[in-house]
């Protein structure tokens, strides 16, 4: 055993193998056993097994509106990020400018703020009485206020500039790690500068496209915090969803079902994307 | 694209600074249609920075690239037809051995089967057939260097630049590479322009020579020429490795030049580069060209006592280290086959006046 651990890197994985199966693989050995427990009014957990709460999950239009609402929300934050962040990185990526790491303390700055103070920023500026009606009603650009908020817009708007850093940042490292030479070889070769980008710059960034992808859509759709004040208490996504069977009706079997069924989905889309960037021979 | 733009390659007072820096400090130089130049230098000597504005990757300062007599001093880099290699060969990772070496056809729209025919063409001159669906990771070191050389020659561009392509091979590689180098490149009949620091792989594969140092020429000839007779003290210690030292004029004739060396020898060279009586020169001496014999041959015009202080084998020949009396050291190479000498021993080092190469001193005369 010890030397099985020894050959195989196993051993020095170990710490955070620890770490992992007690924060991660605990909770979720208890939470798919309650799923499949019913659910008993005013005492919580029942006795038995029942697959009810899948099965309402999956039959309910209120509930398959929100899974498909998570979903949506997660594609679309994340291409929004990556169609914003894309540009940024590659400038981030090859600028020589001496400004350069105060850039890219300027991109992770969001990070150091609390998430809270962030979001009630964008309340500031996107409510009804907020910064930006106020300043398009003023110049008389539109009559009544522009629903911003508890609404898709809303927490498109938010999570969107959450999560970018995130996104640049992984962009930033994966285009700076290919070999400037390669581009100059298509340049030589006949390749325009659009064409060398097409063809050379965008595919070698894939490991990062995908990474930076994987990473905001699995954040978008486990997003609590953001989509609690921004989307109010009516306009709801998964984990708004979850939080309120736990916290709020006390159904802890359902609220384990919607835990499992996001878990699935965030993982099942982590596995697809790594197979992806194998077919596709990202190094 | 411009087909037409083969062949010659001038360049005309090519200049680039960076801040203070000339890295390349006027440069004029003409390659004939079909000739193989290097361009030689220590590091930092401005090549491979000419290398990179004649491919369109930097732009001069001032003066002027004609490729084919059409200048292209100002064209983008995509529309000037000419092939490069890198130095760390710059296979495109993501495509396989086939598709890097089809990328510039299929940028000049060559498709189907004339495209498959060409590749497969080139990667048949460079002894790769049966590996165009590898990628460059799965290649050896040699294979990615013969990928990279048939994606620059598969275009049949006008000028095939080289920017140290061997210098990532191990040794025996190298050589292997070197003459395949120059066998595709006579079968081809491309105009080439290689840059090295490799003294050895600039003779052997050039037809003619550049020597360059901080930004300028210092010699352009045939690679015997540069060897032989060295304009500068600069060529002669870059190309080979000489014995220099440094000596004043003390007398000549219609063809011959009498010198005595900073130890105090008098040294006779046929030389008819003039000097003034009293004018300080650099003597290189090639190692190759000085011998060593138990006693005096009358018929050689240089001689000297000498003592052996180091002797090294190398294979083909021996390597000594002998001191003259004034103290100064010399190097001497004898093939292997020659008498062989103990350290201690005490010779006359000789070299014939024709072999005495004599140069201007770096430093002002007094």
């Amino acid at each position: 055993m010890m030397r099985w651990l020894d050959r195989s890197g196993f051993g020095l994985l170990s710490p955070s193998l620890m770490l992992l199966l007690g924060a991660f693989l605990a909770p979720l050995a208890f939470l798919v056993p309650v799923s499949f427990r019913p659910y008993v009014p005013g005492r919580g957990i029942g006795e038995g097994f029942t697959g009810e709460h899948y099965v309402r999950f999956f039959t309910d239009l209120y509930y398959l509106e929100i899974f498909g609402r998570t979903i949506l929300l997660g594609a679309i934050v994340t291409t929004m990020t990556l169609l914003v962040g894309y540009p940024l990185a590659y400038f981030l990526a090859r600028t020589k400018s001496r400004w350069r790491s105060w850039l890219t303390i300027l991109v992770v700055f969001p990070l150091l703020l609390n998430l809270v103070v962030r979001t009630f920023g964008w309340i500031a500026l996107l409510a009804n009485r907020g910064l930006i009606n106020e300043t398009l009603s003023a110049v008389g650009l539109i009559e009544g206020p522009l629903r911003l908020m508890f609404n898709f817009t809303g927490l498109l708007i938010g999570l969107t500039h959450i999560f970018l850093p995130f996104m640049v940042l992984l962009l930033v490292s994966a285009i700076q790690t290919i070999d400037r030479s390669v581009e100059e070889a298509a340049r030589v070769l006949g390749a325009s500068w659009s064409e060398t980008f097409l063809k050379v710059t965008l595919p070698l960034s894939t490991p990062g496209i995908l990474s930076g992808s994987i990473l905001v859509f699995v954040l978008t759709i486990s997003a609590l915090v953001t989509p609690r004040l921004l989307g109010g208490p009516t306009y709801k996504v998964m984990s708004t969803l979850i939080y309120e069977q736990f916290m709020s009706l006390l159904n802890w079997p359902r609220g384990s079902a919607m835990a499992t069924i996001l878990t699935v989905v965030a993982i099942a889309i982590i596995a697809l994307s790594g197979r992806f960037a194998r077919r596709f021979g990202a190094q | 694209m411009s087909q037409g733009s083969s062949g010659e390659l001038e360049l005309r007072g090519l200049r680039k600074a960076y801040g203070s820096f000339n890295a390349v400090d006027g440069v004029d130089l003409r390659v004939r249609e079909g000739e193989f130049v290097s361009l030689l230098g220590p590091s930092g000597c401005g090549k491979t920075t000419i290398l990179r504005m004649v491919a369109g990757l930097i732009e001069p300062d001032s003066g002027q690239i004609l490729l084919g007599g059409d200048d292209i001093t100002r064209r983008a880099v995509h529309r000037r037809n000419v092939g490069l290699v890198f130095q760390s060969y710059a296979l495109f990772p993501h495509l396989n051995v086939f598709e890097n070496v089809a990328f510039g056809l299929r940028r000049r729209r060559v498709e189907g089967a004339e495209l498959k025919t060409r590749v497969e063409r080139f990667l048949g001159l460079v002894q790769l057939d049966r590996h165009g669906a590898r990628y460059p990771r799965e290649l050896s070191g040699g294979q990615q260097q013969r990928v990279a050389l048939a994606r620059a020659l598969v275009t049949r561009p006008g000028l095939l630049l080289l920017d140290e392509p061997l210098s990532n091979l191990d040794a025996l590689l190298r050589d292997e590479m070197r003459l395949e180098l120059k066998r595709l490149q006579e079968e081809l009949g491309t105009t080439t322009v290689f840059v090295t620091h490799d003294q050895a792989e600039a003779l052997t594969l050039s037809d003619r020579i550049a020597v360059l140092s901080q930004g300028r020429i210092e010699q352009f000839d045939t690679p015997e020429n540069v060897y032989g007779r060295p304009s500068t003290a600069f060529v002669a210690g870059f190309v080979g490795r000489p014995n220099l030292l440094e000596a004043t004029v003390t007398g000549q004739s219609a063809s011959s030049l009498l010198m005595r060396t900073a130890g105090g020898q008098d040294l006779a060279a046929a030389t008819d580069a003039r000097f003034s009586q009293g004018a300080r020169v650099v003597v290189a001496l090639r190692p190759e060209r000085l011998r060593l014999s138990a006693k005096k041959d009358p018929e050689i015009a240089n001689s000297v006592p000498v003592t052996v202080v180091f002797r090294a084998f190398s294979g083909a020949s021996v390597q000594y280290v002998v001191g003259v009396n004034g103290g100064t050291e010399v190097q001497v190479e004898v093939p292997a086959s020659a008498a062989i000498f103990q350290r201690g021993d005490a010779l006359q080092l000789e070299i014939a006046a024709e072999d005495v190469i004599v140069l201007p001193s770096n430093r002002a005369s007094p």
